[in-house]
């Protein structure tokens, strides 16, 4: 074994990873070479130093700062665990907003009930006014108008389903987007 | 700087594990199994074994004591939040010291970034840093040279300094080391070995430094 091998091996050897060959070829050359003995005690002493490396100790109360921590992560996570079942007020409006659509839409269905209705009438009228609008209008326009709708509405539902976190931290991202001071 | 040299009285013979909690390692898996479940007492007990060990390494990570305290602290929340993700496959010690080295990591990068701004603040304490510098060499020249490795350890880059205390602070495994820092075994064993290459080449120069100022006198 040459003095390059040997240096290459020191410090798998202070690290315990040589075969049983490997670690006797090994000593057999650092018995006659004080080249690599030096090398070798150098290694040692520095392992050893490093070993003493007195511990620090940590803060005092240290657990109990953690601790603290811990609880108050645990009472927002409890928070957040019932907030789907206390939505917001423009949460409700939505909801309110679609349970009425819904609810016309089912009346409008039903011939009898559509003539108690007192607001039927008109509302007859103007969705006739629609839909002769939308047979006789420009299609590309009134399909135009029907996806920028779809998709503004799209958005502001859910938006609106999606809370008060999600929508700061969408606005946030569209403002930083936005090539405006 | 080193923890000694800020702290006098902290370092001195303390053990780097909670003597009086000493846990099996099956009563370590119950614990972690009744924190899993939000058991927040069985968590404060695994934080007392755990948290002298987890400072030390961020400790020597970062080399900054206030520092230290802040992001061992954001370690175990942030293992208390991961909790449900721990699947058991490696030891509970070992996930918590690479969530520690990440959060480490993490300030280390935030140090770099506040750098930046606080160039202005730092020109100013040229001098102090100066006179502290210089009160660092006279305590070197004091010091034996295991003291001068444990100076020129707080000097090195933190990836060579990491894989020095998991090695011989915290005795571990290549094979640990590499669980711990998601770092091929290859990787460990080089940085490891260029650490204790460029300890042992500042202790080389200053041998022979001692070896000259000892012919000049």
């Amino acid at each position: 074994m040459r003095c390059p091998e040997v240096n290459s091996q020191l410090q798998l050897y202070i690290d315990n990873r040589l075969s049983m060959n490997q670690v006797r070829e090994l000593e057999e050359h650092l018995a006659r070479c004080e080249t690599c003995q030096k090398q070798l005690f150098l290694l040692e002493e520095i392992t050893s130093a490093l070993r003493e490396l007195p511990p620090v100790a940590e803060p005092a109360g240290m657990t109990m700062l953690i601790m603290q921590r811990v609880a108050i992560s645990s009472q927002r996570q409890s928070d957040n665990r019932f907030s789907l079942l206390r939505p917001s007020l423009p949460e409700l409006l939505v909801v309110i907003f679609l349970a009425s659509v819904t609810t016309l839409s089912i009346i409008w269905q039903q011939p009898s009930l559509r003539e108690v209705l007192p607001f039927a009438k008109p509302l007859s009228q103007t969705i006739t006014y629609v839909i002769h609008f939308l047979y006789t209008g420009d299609m590309g326009a009134i399909t135009l108008v029907l996806w920028v709708g779809g998709a503004i509405a799209g958005v502001c539902i859910t938006l609106a389903l999606a809370g008060n976190e999600i929508r700061s931290q969408w606005f946030k991202a569209m403002m930083d987007r936005l090539p405006i001071r | 700087m080193s923890g000694q040299i800020l702290h006098p009285t902290r370092g001195l013979g303390i053990p780097l594990t909670n003597a009086v909690l000493s846990f099996t390692e099956q009563d370590e898996v119950n614990l972690v199994a009744a924190s899993k479940k939000g058991d927040q007492d069985s968590f404060a007990l695994l934080v007392q074994q755990h948290q002298r060990r987890v400072f030390n390494l961020v400790y020597r990570m970062l080399q900054e004591y206030e520092e230290a305290n802040e992001v061992t602290q954001e370690t175990f929340l942030a293992a208390w939040q991961g909790l449900p993700s721990f699947r058991g496959d490696a030891r509970f010690s070992t996930w918590l010291y690479r969530i520690a080295y990440n959060c480490a990591l993490k300030q280390l990068e935030q140090r770099k970034r506040d750098r930046a701004i606080q160039m202005g603040v730092q020109a100013e304490q040229i001098v102090a840093n100066a006179t502290s510098e210089q009160q660092v060499d006279a305590q070197l020249e004091a010091h034996s040279r295991q003291a001068m490795v444990h100076e020129q350890l707080a000097k090195l880059p933190a990836k060579y300094r990491i894989v020095l205390v998991l090695r011989h602070l915290h005795e571990m495994t290549y094979e640990e080391m590499a669980e711990v820092l998601t770092t091929p075994i290859g990787t460990i064993k080089t940085h490891l070995f260029r650490a204790r290459n460029l300890l042992k080449e500042r202790l080389e120069m200053f041998d022979r430094e001692q070896h000259s100022e000892t012919r000049g006198e």
